[in-house]
């Protein structure tokens, strides 16, 4: 008998010195993921809190699968998503290639690189949305003093202009995430490969494609991870240099789901777009994880 | 005139100057009570609270500004203490536009704030503040938009000739929109110069569209509340702003302008006529930071096609929570913030003031100073704030329904979609809000 409750006390001690993390997840994870849940099948408005007493089951998510605007900014994040993280990896890899061959002054450039990601969004914002105004901008103003345009170009208005500059401002920002992780890859990276393939004969070009790249892929795919994250859920910048404008041509879930929830105070249906919202940000997560695991394998001589 | 006569008339004029502080208001005794505040922030709202120390002193109180943010993320945070059941302060910055949204939190004023303070006040604006029978705040200082211009541009006799030559009227600031839509594609030259400009997005362009909609004689809703902009009157107005923007006579950019776009693009000399704010009148003229200063011309807001004029008005003010356990050092403490002296503190940094005498006192204080054009901008904006100044409806779905109009504004703007079309569209939404909110 004696046995059997020890063995079992041995069984709850983990479980015993795990509670503190476990019960601080529950408090500041779990609750509140279940609380706004419930709260996106109720109408529940900020500006009236009896409003959470109210269920309605999915009516918020069933109004959401018609609405057009909201599956057509749910593409366009996806869009956006796709080419910041293609355009800043392939910067940030440029960089990082270039940081690494350096031998004077590596760590003041490093620095130097980090000072876009030192600005809030919202001023990184500000400066692009008058870097890009047509008629005071200072890029506007530039192309027609040397000739260039002899128009103003509505950078923020036409709708492939306004995303250009909301990526550009966005790339502007965080390509120094990756071209830092990328830099830590290619510091950790072992020598005698790279000797070794010199020996064989291979060009260099051989030697990026077949040695370096698999090496650094997997610090790529943790910094397109941490990226995927923040980019699905890019706010400020967007915000501030268009709101979504104009006519809904660079709205992003985000300022949607914003202007819903706190400007409209319509928060239940806000959190049903942010959960629906949500497993975009999963997908690309699983994806990028599935790749990561992939290339560690590789890495790791397996295939 | 004799020295005696100007002596005595020198006397009588110091009467109230020395009888002032007599008179000045007895502010209470609120000894270690310490008032729990929530203040919008930013460059043009700080100087005031400066002031609040010289409260402090009187009343024995301490004030505990909560936070000092800017407007929108201010109503944010009174929204989320809402939903939170946590409005444990007791003053809190407001505006008219937003008052309405937030229901019952805030008191009753004309119970707490006796009826000789209130009677200083621009009665208009009074009105303009109150939401259902209520008066949830007391005004801190007014805003209402008139047309700055360039007055060389006006001036010049090549200009006066080739305008008359294809307009056949004579060019001179305009007394109607449809002569702003004459003179602004007359003097517009993309890219270098551009006729006029306006805010293309958020509630920003709703609340242009609206107030041109009443100088043309429409209205947002019906009185039983079904939307009823997409008017013939509502076309109209809409279309002023398509024509303009198709017609290349604003910059290409202005979907995306707010107000720092326009007025800096009024200061920086490149546009002729600019409908904006009286906030920026110091800044225009300051050559510092305005290549027009010295040449800016003021008129009123010019008249729609109905004869009357736009006015889209709003004030700042300050409310008094219902849930705040010492409302009396709270009336104390907005009196006091928004009496005479303070307002001049505003008034000389150019806002608007809501109290009668203040007006007056300002333009004589600048017309001492030899500023002349603050005298000219007082002047317009008094008038425009007693006879033109209208608020959007003060109903607590105002922000929401605008959140649906503006998109289609600009698709409208844009030429996705034709003036009609877009009102249709933005309408039919409305109606949704209004139906959800059950008013129909």
């Amino acid at each position: 008998m004696l046995r059997y409750f020890r063995a079992r006390q041995a069984k709850l001690t983990p479980l015993l010195l795990l509670s503190p993390a476990l019960l601080t997840m529950l408090f500041v994870v779990g609750i509140p993921m279940v609380f706004s849940f419930y709260t996106s099948l109720t109408p529940y408005r900020l500006t009236r809190p009896e409003t959470i007493e109210t269920f309605i089951g999915l009516r918020n998510y069933t109004r959401l699968l018609s609405d057009e605007a909201f599956w057509i900014a749910f593409g366009r994040t996806i869009l956006f998503l796709a080419i910041a993280l293609n355009v800043e990896f392939l910067l940030g890899l440029g960089i990082a290639l270039l940081i690494n061959r350096i031998t004077w002054g590596q760590r003041t450039l490093r620095t130097i690189m980090m000072f876009p990601m030192m600005f809030s969004p919202i001023l990184v914002g500000f400066q692009f949305k008058f870097i890009f105004n047509d008629n005071i901008g200072i890029l506007n103003n530039a192309l027609q003093s040397l000739g260039l345009a002899d128009q103003a170009i509505p950078w923020l208005v036409d709708g492939k202009l306004a995303m250009f500059s909301i990526i550009f401002a966005e790339v502007w920002m965080s390509t120094s995430v990756f071209a830092i992780l990328l830099l830590a890859g290619l510091f950790a990276m072992p020598r005698d490969p790279l000797e070794a393939a010199k020996v064989d004969g291979c060009n260099p070009w051989q030697v990026f494609r077949h040695i370096m790249l698999p090496f650094i892929m997997p610090f790529a795919f943790i910094a397109m991870t941490i990226r995927s994250l923040d980019v699905a859920r890019a706010y400020d910048i967007v915000a501030v240099m268009t709101d979504g404008g104009p006519a809904g041509r660079t709205e992003l879930l985000w300022t949607l789901i914003a202007r819903m929830g706190y400007e409209n105070a319509r928060m239940g249906q806000a959190n049903a777009m942010a959960y629906i919202s949500t497993i975009l940000s999963i997908a690309f997560t699983y994806y990028f994880f599935t790749k990561l695991v992939a290339a560690r394998r590789f890495m790791g001589g397996a295939e | 005139m004799s020295r005696l006569t100007a002596k005595a008339l020198l006397a009588t004029a110091l009467v109230p100057l020395l009888a002032a502080p007599v008179a000045a208001q007895d502010y209470g005794n609120f000894e270690g009570y310490t008032l729990r505040v929530k203040l919008i922030g930013g460059a043009q709202y700080e100087p005031l609270y400066a002031e609040i120390s010289k409260w402090e002193e009187m009343t024995g109180a301490t004030v505990e500004i909560l936070s000092r943010k800017n407007h929108f993320e201010l109503d944010r945070e009174i929204k989320q203490d809402i939903a939170a059941r946590t409005l444990d302060w007791c003053v809190g910055s407001n505006h008219t536009s937003f008052a309405p949204q937030y229901g019952n939190i805030y008191a009753d004023l004309n119970e707490l704030i006796d009826a000789d303070t209130l009677d200083a006040f621009v009665p208009l604006v009074l009105e303009h503040s109150t939401v259902g029978g209520r008066l949830v705040q007391l005004p801190r200082h007014s805003d209402v938009s008139n047309m700055f211009y360039i007055k060389s541009l006006f001036a010049d006799g090549d200009n006066q000739t080739a305008f008359k030559a294809e307009y056949g009227y004579d060019l001179a600031p305009p007394e109607t929109w449809a002569q702003v839509l004459d003179q602004a594609k007359f003097f517009a030259n993309p890219p270098d110069f551009y006729g006029t400009q306006f805010v293309g997005k958020d509630e920003a362009v709703v609340g242009r569209f609206y107030e041109m909609l009443v100088a043309e004689g429409g209205q947002l809703f019906t009185d039983d509340w079904e939307p009823t902009f997409n008017s013939e009157a509502g076309v109209r107005a809409l279309q002023w702003f398509v024509d303009l923007y198709q017609s290349k006579a604003v910059p290409v950019g202005v979907p995306n302008y707010l107000w720092d776009d326009t007025g800096l693009g009024f200061a920086s000399g490149t546009v002729a006529l600019n409908l904006d704010w009286a906030g920026w009148s110091a800044f225009f003229n300051d050559p510092e930071n305005s290549k027009v200063a010295g040449d800016v011309g003021l008129v009123r807001a010019p008249k729609g096609s109905s004869g009357k004029r736009t006015g889209w008005s709003g004030s700042h003010s300050f409310s008094i929570t219902e849930a705040c356990d010492n409302k009396d050092a709270a009336a104390s403490f907005v009196t006091f913030i928004t009496d005479h002296d303070r307002q001049m503190v505003e008034a000389r940094n150019g806002l608007l003031p809501t109290r009668t005498a203040v007006w007056e006192d300002a333009k004589a204080e600048f017309a001492a100073d030899g500023r002349d054009f603050m005298v000219d901008v007082f002047d317009t904006f008094a008038t425009s704030m007693s006879e033109d100044a209208f608020t959007p409806p003060l109903i607590p779905e105002w922000i929401e329904v605008s959140n649906v109009l503006w998109p289609r504004l600009q698709a409208a703007l844009v030429g996705d979609m034709t003036a009609q079309e877009a009102l249709d569209k933005a309408a039919e939404e409305a109606l949704l809000i209004m139906e959800d909110a059950g008013y129909r």
